[in-house]
């Protein structure tokens, strides 16, 4: 079982977007997914329409009152089932606090379900804190969407420096990032992309489109594929997917 | 992803099933989301390795629609889902593992299937008609299938309605479960719609690699050896097809095993058959051995190679290529001698020959086939135990390779007389001695196997560079995969004095003189 994390310092990048559709994505393929809306806005839980609701809280969760098998919910599709967000989990940091070995806390919560699921993946809000370096210590690989602006690419430079600078926090992560919300048009894009790229050729090659039809996710409450399956976004997040499955 | 148990149900009435569900369906709540028409081939291994693990595989290709099929993996008792994918377009049927694109589902699928191949086992059109039950927003919690479907042929097939609980939704399923099964038009299934296929077309049964032999202890030793043989004989027969057509590697591996169990049987025989037709047919299911041991040997080579390959760092992997190449050819040369050897008069003279000497009186049988069979294959058992011991306790760190292939012959023997009269014997007792002679065989076998693989790759060598096709970094690799063979079968060698301690515990001596109920001294 592969716990990747879509994850950026930066809020509104397309995180979510990426979370419910390259789960969707994999899922289709055959694997056995698991999404954890950890953000208590429930963005993913919404898309899935299923209530952001997780009976106990976070608390129950992190405590170890309940186990997180009982709080998963199955979506409309086969093999992608979900862990809904809670608004409680707007204290994660604290809960977490609470606990006892609070780094390695998500990765024990998950370890029961390894037999059952191919992927994990934990929706993240956007932070570094407690919560983050739980999640950086429990996955395999972060997803991490850059939009191609200065601002952005200082927060991917940040993160990055984060992940070099504590390995006793990351252990085994590695950080994929890619660029998500392009417009073709901009010419700042193309510049900041190719600067980037160059900087980073580890970066991944696909990328996302600044597109309606991701932003129409809201209105279907599905992952793109649902509804416009021969689209650019589409077809763009299932070659993400399959350069992030070759990657891992 | 559990989820609770799946209901099927089959449609008695008379009438339009769809018709007479949907009163059902509107007092549910469940409303139609989708009815497609999909051409659907159930599929499985010769030896029903799917269905035996409560799973159903299909190919399902929508019938109007120029899609690649779906390949769709789903447990039969709750309706999960276990793997389902489109397959790549313009893909034929898949067979083999190999076939399918590597993923964590087609490692889990590997489990299962491991060399088999998954053979077509029936065929329906069906119209599937989904219906949900939602909740406020507009999520699945329920799903219901109406499945109507036929079969090529005239057989008719009942409608089946199959209610798919959604995970954290499992009250809306019992509620609805409720109602279905208040209904007097439905009536519970049990079975999955492959099986009910397969009863409808006839289809033959799953083939079994376990000897089913089930002898009656009353019965003397002739009765006992004929019947052990004869079940033999069904084994070999069933395996033949898939032999000639190499439709996989195991059809091949169960012949043999089947030749290899009647020849020890008729060793066994002395006394039982009379000694010139024993001879006769020793010598004839020799040559039957002997005649499809190349084939089988390279199916064992190419089985391994993928393990070989793993012992090398990846980006030496392709060094073994040639090698590859090698083995396929050997494969097929052997192969097509094999198909020559299984069509030749001797052999239609052993099968025809062998049939009538079964199924009529042993002229001239030994003077121990009217003994009770129980004391006769008591007697065997009690010998070649013996010899296990004797020949075990004898080796130590110093014995030669050649000691411990010895006994692994010797365990092998003992091995066969327990499954193939082991029927004659409590049951448990049987058990608990071939899981302590079990585990010491494993281990006997990989010190061999580990060294004659070794051998045979010094022999591909030298054919490779007498075909001109060795290339240093080939026979470097091969070089490393042979110092990789070698320390396996040290490795194996190491665990063979606790192995033999475990088969030569006084707990195991115990029950296995009480299987054969002898006196305290026998086995020392």
């Amino acid at each position: 079982m592969k716990i990747l994390a879509t994850y950026n310092i930066k809020g509104g990048v397309g995180k979510t977007a990426a979370a419910v559709n390259l789960a969707h994505r994999a899922a289709a393929g055959g694997q056995r997914v698991l999404v954890w809306d950890l953000d208590p806005q429930g963005a993913a839980t919404f898309y899935f329409r299923v209530k952001p609701k997780v009976k106990g809280g976070g608390e129950a969760l992190v405590s170890g009152r309940r186990e997180l098998d009982r709080a998963i919910k199955g979506t409309d599709f086969d093999n992608l089932d979900l862990v809904p967000a809670d608004f409680s989990y707007r204290n994660l940091d604290l809960l977490l606090d609470e606990a006892k070995k609070p780094l390695g806390r998500l990765g024990k919560l998950l370890a029961p379900l390894r037999g059952d699921y191919d992927y994990v993946v934990l929706d993240c809000p956007p932070s570094i804190s407690l919560a983050s370096e739980a999640v950086f210590r429990a996955s395999h690989a972060l997803i991490v969407p850059v939009i191609p602006t200065t601002l952005s690419l200082r927060t991917f430079d940040q993160l990055d420096a984060f992940v070099q600078d504590n390995p006793d926090v990351v252990k085994k992560l590695r950080v994929l990032g890619f660029f998500s919300m392009v417009d073709g048009r901009k010419k700042l894009h193309h510049e900041q992309i190719a600067e980037l790229r160059a900087r980073r050729p580890d970066l991944l090659d696909s990328q996302i489109p600044a597109a309606t039809d991701v932003e129409r996710m809201g209105v279907h409450r599905g992952p793109v594929a649902t509804y416009a399956p021969n689209s650019r976004a589409a077809k763009a997040y299932a070659a993400l997917w399959a350069e992030i499955a070759e990657r891992l | 992803m559990r989820l609770s148990e799946l209901r099927r149900f089959v449609v008695v009435a008379d009438g339009d099933p769809a018709t007479l569900f949907a009163a059902v369906a509107e007092r549910a709540g469940l409303v139609e989301v989708d009815s497609t028409n999909v051409r659907r081939v159930f599929l499985d291994t010769a030896d029903g390795r799917f269905r035996a693990r409560g799973t159903t595989v299909e190919l399902r290709t929508p019938a109007r629609a120029r899609k690649a099929p779906m390949f769709v993996w789903s447990s039969s008792d709750t309706g999960e889902t276990l793997a389902s994918f489109a397959l790549p377009d313009g893909a034929p049927t898949p067979r083999f593992v190999s076939d399918l694109p590597p993923s964590p589902a087609t490692e889990r699928l590997a489990e299962t299937m491991e060399m088999r191949a998954l053979l077509p086992q029936a065929e329906v059109m069906s119209r599937l008609t989904t219906l949900t039950l939602q909740d406020a927003e507009g999520k699945t919690t329920v799903r219901v299938v109406l499945d109507r479907s036929r079969l090529r042929g005239p057989a008719a097939l009942p409608a089946i309605v199959e209610l798919q609980p959604v995970r954290g939704y499992e009250r809306d399923a019992l509620r609805v479960a409720a109602l279905l099964d208040a209904q007097v038009t439905l009536q519970p299934l049990d079975r999955a719609l492959v099986d009910l296929v397969r009863d409808s077309v006839g289809a033959p049964t799953y083939l079994s690699s376990k000897l089913k032999v089930s002898l009656d202890p009353t019965s003397v030793a002739e009765t006992a050896w004929r019947d052990v043989l004869s079940v033999l004989a069904t084994a070999m027969s069933d395996n033949l097809e898939g032999t000639r057509a190499d439709t996989d590697s195991e059809f091949l591996h169960d012949f043999r095993v089947a030749v290899r169990r009647t020849r020890s049987v008729l060793q066994e025989g002395r006394g039982v058959l009379s000694d010139d037709a024993r001879d006769h047919w020793r010598q004839e299911f020799k040559w039957l051995g002997d005649v499809t041991t190349p084939t089988r040997d390279a199916d064992v080579h190419l089985l391994d190679f993928p393990a070989l390959m793993a012992t090398l760092a990846p980006e030496r992997a392709a060094d073994l290529e040639p090698l590859h190449q090698l083995l396929l050819d050997h494969q097929r040369t052997s192969q097509l001698q094999l198909v020559a050897d299984l069509a030749s008069p001797r052999y239609t003279a052993l099968v025809s020959g062998w049939e009538s000497f079964l199924g009529a009186a042993w002229p001239n049988a030994g003077p121990e086939a009217i003994l009770p069979a129980q004391s006769v294959a008591a007697a065997r058992l009690a010998t070649a135990w013996k010899r296990v011991v004797r020949d075990g306790r004898r080796i130590d760190d110093a014995s030669p390779a050649e000691a411990l292939h010895d006994l692994r012959k010797d365990a092998k023997r003992l091995r066969y007389l327990l499954e193939c009269f082991g029927s004659l014997f409590d049951a448990a007792d049987v058990g608990v001695v071939v899981k302590a002679l079990k585990s010491l065989q494993d281990c006997l076998g990989e010190f061999q196997d580990t060294e004659v693989q070794a051998m045979s790759l010094a022999g591909f060598g030298d054919e490779l560079i007498s075909r001109g096709d060795a290339t240093a970094v080939t026979l470097l690799a091969m070089g490393g995969v042979v110092e990789h063979l070698d320390e396996r079968g040290r490795s194996a060698r190491c665990r063979f004095s606790e192995r033999f301690r475990a088969f030569d515990h006084p707990d195991t001596r115990q029950v296995f003189r009480r299987l054969i109920d002898v006196p305290e001294d026998t086995d020392r």
